[in-house]
This record gives structure tokens, sequence and C-alpha cells, in this order.
């Protein structure tokens, strides 16, 4: 006798009575059916989104960044927030896919698809902004460290916006390929049960000939292995770096040796909040309430409370930091301007939404109703959306000479920027709602008898035996 | 020996015939396919592609990287004699617009003039300049000028206008020819304006200025027998005391009086000596900002505070003056004056006469005639009478002038019964305008013969007697336009000779021969050999008439109004300039337009006051002002020290369309709030109403913050505690020895990198810095510095890279002021460096802070992270310098052909997306390294100067070789200037190379906490 036992007190993973059969249906049956009205909404009102948002992006590269209404005091705006703000909101499912694997958390299954991929396009995103935001962005090129005949000129290593580079662009093929070995054997799923030609064509180039054999499941478990060891550090490391664009300038706000933990906590922090967010949705849309139960909500929701503390931790850090460092500009920047001032209200906007609301989550009953768990996914983006322009902006407008100050609002193209990369967000995630399957199949299948709540059920009988005839039956089960 | 054959292979052994193929086309070689194999199929598809990959990736590179179109630059077919492509030459000239007298001398590239900086031969200006005399050179190339002589407005030939004009001007039947002009310097065309004149009986020459000086010319003629203005010599004074007279911004002679004003500013611990300037008036001014005390009153009690002052030395007490600060600083300046009789000057704003005969009173109290004023040497600086004009007038309207000659004058703008003018001008037979434009008055009149600009021109002017400087044409007249003294010639019937005969030929018989008159040319200047001993007047005013007259004066109401000029746009003759409308307010901070300034409290009353609402909105409401039965609406702004009950406007603005794209429609004219009072113009008005209109009007202003905030970035202390303890103003940089013996070495863990060779700074004296804005003009002119336009300068895009900070402090309406010019710090740890990801931006190995444009790719990191925010990003195409189609942002035709001629060809113009900023001139440097190179010598002191340095009046501005320990800069660094010399914000340790010298006043001001901290520290 085989058995893999998991106590019944412990929530299932997958609710309602599922076999193998059932599994497949219910997930991959989305794809084989004409998707519903509401995909058809949404899926324009995305497009829309990202056409306007495309010639925002020409308005801007065609008339120059003066299109914009970032000044010569504050030179980056909500490019750079927007930029950050994608960035954080990618490692949720990095967290999930690669830390939470070698934790080996099996909660993990029902939400890590859908997760790795907001990563993937959350990644897509991000990376317009720091592109775009050029001045000539036709000469971006000039970024890689390519060899070339003018002289030849080599890009400098010591600015914290190469390593960016380096960053984001490992980042990005780190998180595809993961994301992409895991679709491998659904994509043969969904290949095997084809009906139309054209979708057996398609999902069996797709699914790079995979047979399921056992040596192609021992490879498979392996790579996962792998790349989630070098996706762990990544989730450290991309926001770590991206926090360095301003902890090792010189400007008072900016110049902050906790950056580093403060950034990536808050990256978890925000992208917890919008797999809530997609996942609340996506599972009333495509009816997938059993596999991504409440149970997995409050898993998430109990990241989104920690990391927000820590968070609002490293807020009081820094005001404390502020004071004792007895920097007179950082005191006048941190008291006198951000807390204060004329952008004052971003920074409340940023404490309510992220230190003061998720509170809520310390009670059991919040953390399991979606109604509440939704609003604050919400909320925790907008504060942490906040949080960068805070950062950014308040640190930038009222620095060193006051002879420089200046206030910034938006523009239209801006604005319209931002919403662009909405519009290119939930474009793909639509585009991948239909065609991939959302929930991991395989791994769902994977901790099915375990934790599915069916099986759990038999478990009955097990736990009513004493022990020691347990562990009897067990050790001589053949 | 038998040579013996290797062969290579047994295809050579044996000959075969593919080997005698192969050696045939010795570098025959085929893509290895096999025929009729396709690429895919090839036995070596992989390595294949990868080449093709590696191509085409290359070329397509390489392709990217030539984006620049070609621009084709025709060379000469045949070499003028005196031009060398790429080599200047320089001309001497004269700036002497509206009786202004600046000798200059004007840089030509490839003939086309594109610098002007003063002529340091003239001992009047010593080579000083001011940002209009700077921004001249671009009004040379201004599009609305006229290009050709026009009737009635539609071109003509000069043949045909000449025709014309010569038979309307025998058809006047006996009315008399007027030539009405400004004040004009050249003796010479004087000269040949009365021979012009005499052929008609009853003509006359009429001056006029716009901002006029006749009560000054009147009240000394009242009180010395002569119309005329002396030679002020503020180098002499230990006191100065000023009753509104913008000295150093407006008033008369800015160059000169900077000059001499900075003299008595300079100062350090070993000679801790300054003059001590008191200033009385009621808007905040240029020459106020740098005073030492500054007291403000209301404008119609300018009489009773010249009174005042006068009585309090005269043995009385202050009486009559309600305020009581006011009276306190009447009596502590009456009291500074007494003690430094021979040492004192009085000079004042006021164009009454009878507040200028008080003050000539004052001065000659004081023992100022003969000492700091000087009636040996008159100077001629402005020479209308304001009765003249108002009798011209008169007598247009009454039908009795024949001829009007209007030679750059613009009455109908700025006459302040611009309406009567015009109904007189409508009545005179003939109407000429010689004017550069289709201006205001212009289009009115019937003919247009349109003079040269002053570069295209010959002339000569006296500025003071005995003082010459003389004009020569830097390039050939751009239009058909022709001299305003070879048009008297032709008319006066005078056609055989021309003007520059005329004038040589004046010149020569003076001079004595050709050889003078070249190195008269040469130097630019003729001047006494010796100069002339200063020499006073006997004083024989009637006091007591003027002080009956001040006293019966009409008394203000509850506001007043003022008028005044701003240091960049003046009189508003030169308001189509992009460089000066975009010159930031010295005190304002705000460019493009005219605007109605207030105190804060009267603001308050508007419903506006200072604070971050003010700040960060560019609307400003709206006020209506009346005054002398006119109206006019302008948005407030507030300016700290100004009168509370005082609204301040400048005149110059609100020309209409046809004056240029840059003037056009900017601002509102408030000219026709100027009013007479039989005898000279009043530029106030002592009741006017204000109203709200309840709209907002938007004021681009490149500062809004007026505070420093107690920040260590300005340092400032009195002149007492300067005498007491030398170094307490920079006590904060003991701080530093904290860090180690040597900050630079021992604040970081980076090895610091040796400068063997030349090392450039920069050191700036708060002192002597007045913030009038000269360098910033100077500097737009030499680096091709872009024109943005007011939206953009709301959006915080202006584009000048050196900018002068202006802060207040203290009590907002008696504030304190400081002017801090700020460019790039060219700083040895620079922030900007290090996070540029392309390496666009790097140090030299002379210390300077270098921008490779090509290479910038915009990502303003440098900028953001710039401590100074001295970097200018171009956020639009301002000048063409990118590929993009029609995406060009001029809002002020600065990019038209004509325009673009002033561009400085050492300077790049750099594209919309790249970062720029100070170069440290580094086209100047490397100029003169190389004439010394070719000398085979090192570079000398003060062979490199900046633009900024340059334009500098007052010598604010030291710049030179660190390392050469002989160096200006060396000493002020190591020796002179120990204890005052400070570098902003160098705490950070980004090791600037610009250095400042702290701000002494001479004030008694109560001991700051600071400085009784400082005392125990150190006698405890």
């Amino acid at each position: 006798m085989h058995l893999k036992y998991e106590s019944t007190l412990r929530e299932p993973l997958v609710d309602g009575v599922k076999d193998y059969h059932k599994v497949t249906e219910d997930i991959i049956g989305p794809i084989e059916a004409k998707p519903g009205k509401l995909w058809y909404v949404g899926f324009f009102i995305s497009l829309s989104l990202l056409a306007f948002g495309a010639f925002s992006v020409f308005w801007e590269v065609y008339f120059g960044i003066g299109v914009w209404n970032l000044n010569r005091t504050i030179g980056w705006g909500w490019d750079i927030t927007n930029f950050v703000w994608w960035v954080g909101i990618g490692h949720a499912g990095t967290l999930i896919s690669a830390i939470l694997l070698l934790f080996r958390q099996g909660w993990r299954t029902g939400v890590n698809r859908a997760a790795e991929a907001m990563t993937i396009f959350a990644v897509m995103c991000a990376g317009q902004f720091p592109i775009f935001h050029m001045g000539r962005v036709w000469m971006a090129f000039f970024v890689l460290p390519y060899p070339n005949t003018r002289g030849p000129v080599w890009v400098n290593f010591n600015s914290p916006l190469l390593w960016d580079v380096f960053a984001i662009s490992t980042y990005f093929t780190v998180s595809l390929l993961f994301w992409y070995s895991g679709l491998l054997p659904d994509f043969a799923t969904v290949r095997d049960r084809a009906k139309t030609k054209l979708r057996k064509l398609l999902y069996g180039i797709a699914s790079f000939g995979w047979t399921g054999s056992t040596k192609h499941w021992q490879r498979h478990e392996a790579l996962s292995l792998v790349l989630a060891g070098l996706s762990t550090p990544l989730v450290l490391s991309v926001h770590t770096i991206v926090s360095f664009d301003f902890a090792t300038s010189v400007i008072p706000g900016w110049h902050t040796t906790i950056f580093p933990p403060y950034f990536v906590a808050g990256a978890i922090f925000s992208g917890f909040a919008m797999v809530q967010t997609l996942l609340i949705i996506t599972r009333k849309i495509l009816h997938l309430e059993d596999y991504i139960t409440i149970g997995h909500m409050e898993a998430m929701n109990k990241v989104i409370v920690l990391t927000g503390s820590i968070v609002g931790c490293a807020y009081l850090t820094e005001l404390f930091m502020a004071w004792y460092g007895a920097v007179p500009y950082e005191f006048d920047t941190f008291y006198k301007y951000r807390a204060a001032g004329p952008l004052g209200w971003s920074y409340w906007i940023m404490m309510t939404c992220n230190v003061i609301t998720p509170q809520v989550f310390w009670f059991r009953k919040m953390r399991r109703n979606i109604m509440v768990t939704f609003i604050m996914s919400i909320i925790v983006n907008i504060g942490m959306w906040f949080e960068r322009f805070v950062i950014i902006c308040t640190s930038l407008y009222r620095d060193y000479l006051p002879s420089s100050w200046s206030y910034y609002r938006p523009s239209w193209p801006e604005v319209g920027f931002y919403l662009g990369t909405f519009g290119l967000f939930f474009t793909c995630y639509f585009l991948f709602a239909k065609y991939f399957p959302v929930i991991a199949v395989a791994e769902i299948k994977h901790v099915l008898k375990t934790s599915g709540e069916s099986f759990k059920n038999d478990m009955t009988k097990y736990e009513q035996e004493s022990a020691d005839k347990f562990a009897h039956d067990v050790a001589h089960a053949h | 020996m038998e040579q013996k054959k290797y062969w290579k292979g047994l295809e050579e052994l044996n000959d075969t015939k593919g080997h005698q193929e192969i050696v045939k086309n010795e570098f025959q070689e085929d893509l290895p396919f096999a025929e009729g194999e396709s690429l895919l199929n090839a036995t070596t598809p992989r390595r294949d592609f990868l080449k093709y990959l590696g191509f085409t990736t290359a070329a397509a590179t390489i392709a990217a990287s030539c984006e620049i179109p070609v621009k084709k630059a025709i060379p000469y077919v045949n070499k003028p004699e005196e031009i060398t492509p790429g080599v200047p030459n320089y001309y001497a000239s004269t700036y002497a617009i509206d009786g202004e007298y600046v000798p200059v001398v004007v840089k030509t590239r490839e003939g086309r003039p594109i610098k002007i900086e003063g002529n340091t031969l003239s001992s009047v200006t010593g080579g000083s300049t001011t940002a209009r005399v700077q921004g001249a050179v671009l009004s040379l190339y201004d599009t609305a000028r006229l290009r050709y002589p026009t009737i009635n407005g539609t071109e003509t030939t000069w043949a045909e206008l000449d025709k014309q004009v010569s038979a309307a001007l025998n058809g006047l039947g006996g009315r008399p020819v007027v030539v009405l002009s400004s004040t004009i310097l050249s003796p010479s065309t004087k000269k040949l304006i009365g021979e012009f004149l005499s052929k008609y009986p009853g003509s006359r020459h009429v001056t006029y200025d716009a901002v006029s000086y006749s009560g000054m010319l009147l009240a000394n003629e009242a009180a010395y027998g002569k119309r005329a203005l002396p030679s002020y010599h503020f180098e002499n004074a230990k006191v100065v005391v000023s009753l509104a007279a913008d000295f150093l911004g407006t008033w008369l002679s800015p160059a000169e009086f900077s000059k001499q004003y900075g003299a008595t500013r300079k100062i350090n611990a070993e000679k801790p000596e300054m003059s001590k300037h008191f200033h009385f008036e009621s808007m905040m001014s240029l020459t106020g900002a740098n005073a030492d005390e500054r007291y403000t009153h209301k404008p119609s009690e300018t009489g009773a505070v010249a009174l005042a002052l006068y009585n309090a030395l005269s043995g009385g007490t202050v009486s009559g003056i309600a305020d009581k600060r006011l009276a306190e600083g009447i009596q502590k300046a009456a009291k500074a004056l007494q003690a430094n009789q021979g040492k004192a000057l009085v000079v004042a704003g006021s164009n009454d006469v009878n507040v200028q005969l008080i003050v000539n009173a004052i001065n000659n109290l004081v023992g100022a005639n003969g000492t700091t004023i000087d009636w040996a040497t008159t100077s001629n600086y402005r020479q209308g009478i304001d009765s003249d004009m108002a009798q011209l007038v008169n007598d247009l309207n009454a039908g009795s002038i024949g001829a009007l000659l209007i030679n750059g004058v613009n009455p109908v703008y700025d006459y302040f019964d611009g309406k009567k003018f015009v109904d007189g001008l409508k009545k005179a037979a003939l109407t000429i305008t010689f004017n550069d434009r289709k201006d205001e008055t212009s289009e009115l009149c019937k003919y247009a013969a349109p003079d040269h600009h002053f570069l295209e021109s010959w002339n000569d002017a006296e500025g003071k007697t005995g003082y010459y400087s003389f004009t020569q044409p830097t390039i050939a007249p751009l239009f058909k336009t022709r001299a305003f003294q070879d048009s008297l010639l032709v008319w006066g019937g005078n056609s055989t000779s021309n003007w520059v005969d005329y004038l040589k030929g004046e010149w020569m018989t003076r001079l004595g021969g050709q050889e003078a008159w070249d190195k008269a040319l040469q130097d630019g200047v003729i001047e006494p050999a010796t100069a002339p001993a200063l020499a006073g007047a006997a004083f024989a005013g009637d006091v007591a008439a003027a002080t009956a007259k001040i006293s019966s004066a009409k008394k203000g109401g509850k506001h007043e109004l003022v008028l005044y000029e701003k240091v960049a746009i003046g009189n508003g003759k030169m308001a189509n300039n992009p460089w000066l409308q975009e010159m930031p307010d010295p005190i304002t901070r705000a460019t493009w337009d005219n605007y109605a300034c207030v105190s804060n409290k009267l603001a308050q009353q508007y419903g506006m006051e200072l604070g971050d609402d003010y700040e960060i909105n560019a609307g400003k409401k709206v006020l209506k002002i009346k005054a002398n039965g006119k109206e006019i609406a302008l948005p407030l702004l507030i300016v700290p020290g100004m009168h509370p009950d005082v609204i301040a406007i400048a005149v110059g603005y609100g020309r209409n369309k046809n004056a240029g794209k840059a003037a056009g429609e900017v601002g509102k004219n408030a000219y026709p709030l100027v009013s007479y009072n039989g005898q000279t113009f009043d530029y106030f008005a002592p009741d006017v109403t204000v109203e709200a209109t309840g709209e907002k009007y938007d004021i681009g202003m490149t500062q809004t913050h007026n505070s420093y905030e107690g920040r260590p970035i300005i340092k400032e202390t009195t002149l007492e505690e300067f005498i007491r303890h030398p170094k307490a103003v920079n006590e904060d940089r003991e701080e530093l020895a904290k860090y180690g013996k040597d900050f630079r070495a021992d604040a970081t863990l980076y090895p610091d990198y040796p400068y063997p060779g030349i090392k450039w700074g920069m050191s700036i004296d708060l002192n002597t810095c007045f913030g009038c804005g000269a360098c910033t003009i100077a500097c737009q002119a030499e680096n091709n510095v872009s024109v943005v336009g007011k939206e953009e300068v709301i959006k915080a895009h202006e584009m000048h890279w050196i900018r002068i900070d202006r802060y207040f402090s203290g009590d907002v309406d008696n504030p304190e002021v400081v002017f801090q010019p700020m460019l790039c710090q060219h700083c040895d740890n620079a922030p900007c460096e290090n996070v540029c990801p392309v390496a666009a931006t790097m140090h030299s190995s002379e210390g300077i802070n270098q921008m490779a444009y090509n290479r910038c790719i915009g990502t303003r990191y440098c900028a953001n992270n710039c401590p100074y925010k001295v970097r200018r990003f171009n956020w639009r195409d301002w000048n063409g310098a990118d590929s993009f189609e029609n995406n060009l942002y001029d809002v002020s035709d600065m990019n038209d052909n004509l325009t673009r001629m002033v561009l400085n060809p050492d300077v790049v113009v750099r594209s919309r997306g790249v970062m720029e900023k100070c170069s440290f001139c580094v086209q100047r440097l490397q100029d003169a390294k190389l004439a010394a190179k070719k000398e085979g010598r090192p570079v000398k002191d003060g062979e490199a100067k900046t633009a900024c340095q340059q334009a500098c009046a007052a010598d604010a501005i030291v710049f030179g070789n660190v390392n050469d320990k002989e160096s200006r800069i060396a000493r002020i660094r190591n020796e002179e200037q120990k204890e005052r010399l400070y570098y902003v914000l160098e705490e950070i340790h980004t090791l600037p190379s610009v250095n400042y010298l702290a701000k002494i006043r001479n004030k008694d001001a109560a001991p700051k906490a600071a400085a009784g901290h400082h005392e125990e520290a150190h006698h405890g």
C-alpha cells in the first residue's frame, strides 16, 4: 500500500468530488468552448486601452518627452513609478512558483499558473517604461554592452540603470522559461483532447512533443527544481536592484540603505494583491471556485498582512532615520515635504492603503471574505502605486536647492501610457485565460489525491485507526 | 643549390585540372552549397545562418547609427582675404541704443556677427556689458525687421522713395521739418541732422526718451546752469544713498555703474572694507535688492523722503515722515552721509525736477561734487526734454508741422497720450519712419526708410565729453535698408557724399590721418590721454521753491502705482528679442510677461498669498488697475519687499503683433498710465483703484520658492561680524575636518583622481553678483542655448545653463535678498556621472564634467541625481536638430534661417531627447589651449575666459587654472578669500569645481544666535 496522508484538519486544496478526468474537464473545457460575452467585452476594452496607450507613446516619441509634464527638477514621474509598480507586481508570481515550490507549499498549485502568467505580463508592461521614458528611444540599444566601432564605447557598469537592464531581462527570461516548462504537460493534454486539426497542430507544436513518459516527467521535475533555484534569488535581487536606482543616489529620500528589503517586501505585497484581484475574477468567470478556494485566498492574505507590516515598519524606520540622521535636507524631505507640503496627500494615501487598511487581515473572518479581499487587493495596489510615486516625486520635487523646486501633475500622454500598459496586461491575460490552462492541471492532479476534498474524506477511516496499526500496515504493505 | 619544390597536396603534385583552375582564380571561393541545394538544406546551414545573422545584425546596427541627415555647407569659391573659416574676426563697435553707451567688440565667424563682448579699452565701462547688450546681436537677425523701403506699407525702391520724399519735402510750403529721435550720442549724426534741418527754416530736432530723465536735466540746469548729466563715480563713494535709482539694473548706464559699484563691494579678511548702500524705493528693484539697508515708501512720498534727508543733513530733524522705520532709515542715511563727506553719493530715479533739485542740494551738502560727481566730464546718456515732446505733439495737432521724420522712437506705443500723438501724426503733411520694423508708429507713417541695425552701420558715439566710441559694420546689410544718415544726405540734396565718407571726413580732420582713423576703428574708442581731473560745480538751486512745490504735491490715495523698466526688456524697444523675453527677471524670476507686482499683504486682500498653492500654480489672479483715468488688467505677482500699498508695473510690454513673434501681444502696455505734470513725465500714479476680476492668468516663472530655508547653500554675514570673526561665516566647514585631514581624500572609500596638468575652477563672489542676468544671456549667445517659450517655462522646461537663484530672507515686507549664480559645478565626484547607463557624461582630465550628446539616450537619471539641478533636458525639438519631420517647437522664430545665423558654429545644437548643461565654455578653453600650444607655452591666466565671466560687469566670476599657483583663482582660494570661500553642498562630497565667496552685508544687524554660539566655541 502506498499512501500519502494529509490530516483532515488541513483544509482541502481542491473542493468537491473530483477525479482526474473531472479536473481535466473543468480546466481544459473552457479552452475548447467558445468564450462568453463577458470575455469579448473585456478583451475589446483591453485592446482599445492598448491602442490608446500605443497612441500616447507614439505622441511622446514623436514630439518628445516634453509632452509629459516632467521637468528640470522632476525627471521621473509616472513613467518610473509605473515601472517599479509593474515590476513589483510580477514578484508574487515568482515567489509562488519558486520559493513556495522549494518550501513544498501544496497550495501554490491552484494559483501558480495564473500568477506566473501575471509575472510575465507585468514584466512586459514594466519594461515599456524604462524604454519609452528615454529621450531618444531609437538609441535604446546603447544600453547593451555590444562590441562596436565607436572606440569601442562600453556601457557604464557603475550605473544602477544598467544593472536594471540585466536584472529585468534575466528576470523575464527565467520567468518565461519556468512558466512555459510548467505548461508543457498541460498543452499536451489539450493536444490529446483536441477535436480540430488546427488545435491539434498548434498545441502539438506548443507542447514540444510531450508524451508523458516517465523520463519526461523526471526531467520536467528536475528542470522545475533548477529553475526554482534560479528564480529564488531573483525574487530578492530584481527589486533590490530596482531599489538601487534610488538608494545609490544622493537625493534625500532616495539615499537610503533600507531600500532593498523594503522594496522586496513591497513587491511581494503588491504582487499578491494583484494575484488576488485577478484570481477572484478568474475563478468566478471560469467557474474554478473548487480549485481556487477560500483557503488559497486566506493563505495569500496572510502573506499580504505580513509584507504589509514589513513595509509599514520600513516607513517608520525611514522617518526615524530622517530624524536620527540629523541631515537637514533629509529631515525636511520626510517631515516637511513628504508627510506635509504640496504633495503630502500622496504620502497619506500610501500610509492609509498600505499600512492601516491591511490590518483587517489579522481577522480570519476578513481573510476569508471574498468581497473584503477583493477590495483590499485594489486598495493595496493603489497604495503601492502611491508608494513609488511618493518615493520618486516627493523626493525630487523639493531637494537640495529651493530655487529649483517645482511641482508635477501628469499630462494625458503619461496617463495614456499607463492605461496602455493595463491594456497590454489584460489583452495578454484575456488571451491567456482563453487559450492556456489557467490552472496547472498536472500539478493539481499531483495533489488531488492527498489534498482533494473527496479524497480527504476517505482518510477518516485511517484517522480512526490507532497509530501503531497504521504504521504497521504501511510498513508491511506488500 | 638546387631549388627543391615542395608540393602542398596530391592535387598540386599531380597538377589536376581542378587544381589548375584553383591556381588560376586565386580568390574564387563559392558559397559552400552544392549546386541546386537550397539554403535550408545546405550541408552547413547552421553556421551560415549564424554568419548571415551576424552580418545582418551588424549591418542593421551600422545603418541605425547613421541617422543624422547630412546638411551641406557651401565652401567659399574664392576665400575672402580677411576670413579664415573657423577663425573668428573681431570688430570694435558701440552699443548706443536710446543713449546707453557701451563700447563693445563684436565676434564674427565667416562674416556673421555671433557674439558681443565689452570693449575693455574703454575706461568708461571697462569691458562690462548688460543683458541687453549681450542680446543685441540677436536683434540683428530679427525676422520682424523691415527688409525694404515702403510707401504706404508696400515695397518700393530707394530711388522711388527718394524721388517722392524729395518732392514732398520741397512741397511743404514753409512748414517746418521735425526730426524726432531718442537720445543720439553721435556728434556727427547730430551735425548732419543740423545741416539737414537748416534748409528748412523753423525746423527742429526733438529728442524724446520713452523713459525720460528730463527731471534730472532740468534740475541740473537749475542748480548748476548746465542742462547735462554729470559723470558719476560710485567707486569713490563710501556711502551711496539711492532714492529709487536702479543704477545696477536700468538707471542711465548700468554697465558702467555696476563696475564702479562692484569695486566698492569687493572685500577680503585682510582689508575688510566696503561701501554702505542705503536704498529708498516703493518697489523691489535690482539695486534695492543689493542695498545694505533698504526702506520703502509710497511713490507720492518720494519728494518728502528727499526733503527729509536734506533737512536731516542740513542740521534739522527728519520731519514729515509718518512711517517710523522709514524715518529712522533716513536719519541713519543722513548720519552716514555726514560722516563720509566727500566720499558720499546720492542718486535719485525720480523724473521730478524738484526732487532732483533737492538731491542736487543734498549732494552739494555731502561734498559729492568733484568727488563722486564729476562736472568736468559730463555724460550724454539722456537728452530728451519732456516738454519738447509735449510741445511737438501740440504742434502736430495744430497742424503746424510739415514733415515728421521719426528715427528710433515709437511714440504711438510709448507716449503717455499715444492717441493724441496719432491724431497729430495724421495732420503732418509728410511722415517718414526710419524704424527697423513696422511698429505701432511706423505703420501710421507714409514712408518707411528703414535704418540699418547698428551692427551693419557706421557711426560714432560720444558717451561722455571727450570719450568716443566708434561703430563699424560687422556684416554687409542683410536687407535693403539704408543708414538714416544716408537718407538725410540724399534728401538734403547732398547726393555726391555718403555717410561713410561724411563720418570719415569728420574724423580725418579731427584725428589728422588715415592711420589714426584706422587705429581708432581698431581700438573702437578714443579717450583723453589722461583723464581730466574731477571737478565740481557751484550749486545755485532754489531749494526753498522746490521744497514748497514738493510740499504742495498731491497726496497719495490708498493704493499707488509705480512704473518701472525691467532689466531685460527695458523701455520695450528690444521686446522682440526672445533671449531677453525669456530671461527671468532678476527679482520676480518671471519671463515673457509683465504683471502687477504687489506685496503679500495687498495680494491677501485679493485672495492670494505666498505659500504652496501660490508656488505650484502658474495661474495668478488678474487685477484691474485704474490710474489717471486709464485701466489695465494684469495678473498680480507677489514680490516680497514691495511697499504694502504699492503696485509696480513694468513698461515695455504689450507691443502689437507687428513688433514680432516674441514681443507681439505679450503682456500689456503700461505707458498709458504715465502722466505729464506740465514739466516732466511722472512714472507713478499717486491714486489708483484696484479691483479683482475673478480671472486667472498663467505666468511663467523659473523660480517659485523664495526662501533658501536657512540651508548652508547660501552663506552670509554682516561686515561687523566679519571683521570680528572672519571665519565665523564658514564655521560649519569645520565639521568636515571630522572626516580626516583632507576632506577630499579622506571622506570617501574610493581613490582620488589626480589632475596633473590643467585643473579648471571658478569662483563666484556673492558680494559682487548683483543678479543682473548678463551672464545668462552671454551664455545663451555663446552656447546656442535654446529658447523654449512661456508655456514651456511654466512646465519648468527652460534651458538656461547658468541661472541666478534669488532668495529672500527675513521679514516679508523688508526682506534681505541674495543672488546666487548657479551653473554646473563640474563636481570631481559627480553624482551625474556614475548613474548614466551609457557613460554619456564623464569627467575630463582637466576637471570638466563633459557631455557626449551623441551618446546620450535621455534617461534623465543624471538630472535627477544632480543636487544642483543644473542639467537641462531637451524636452522638445527646440531647434530642428532631430530627425523627425514637423515636430519643431519654436514659439519665437528662433529657427528661421535668418535667426539661425546667430548660432555659434563652435558649439553644436543639441537634439531633442538629450541632456545638456554648462560646459565651462569648453570651446573657448580649447581655443586658448591651442593658441598657447602654437606658441609652445602653457596657457596663461586670463587667456581662457568663460562667456559668463566676460559678461559680468562687476567681475563677480573668476575662472582659471587652479593648478597654476599664480592664477587669480588659485590666489583667491589659497590666500585672499580663505575665510569666505565655500562650496555649495560640499558636505555631500560632490567636490565641486565652482566655489562661492560668502556674502557680507554692511549693516548692523542683531547678532545671530549662531554667532553667539560661535563666540562661546572660540573663547570657551
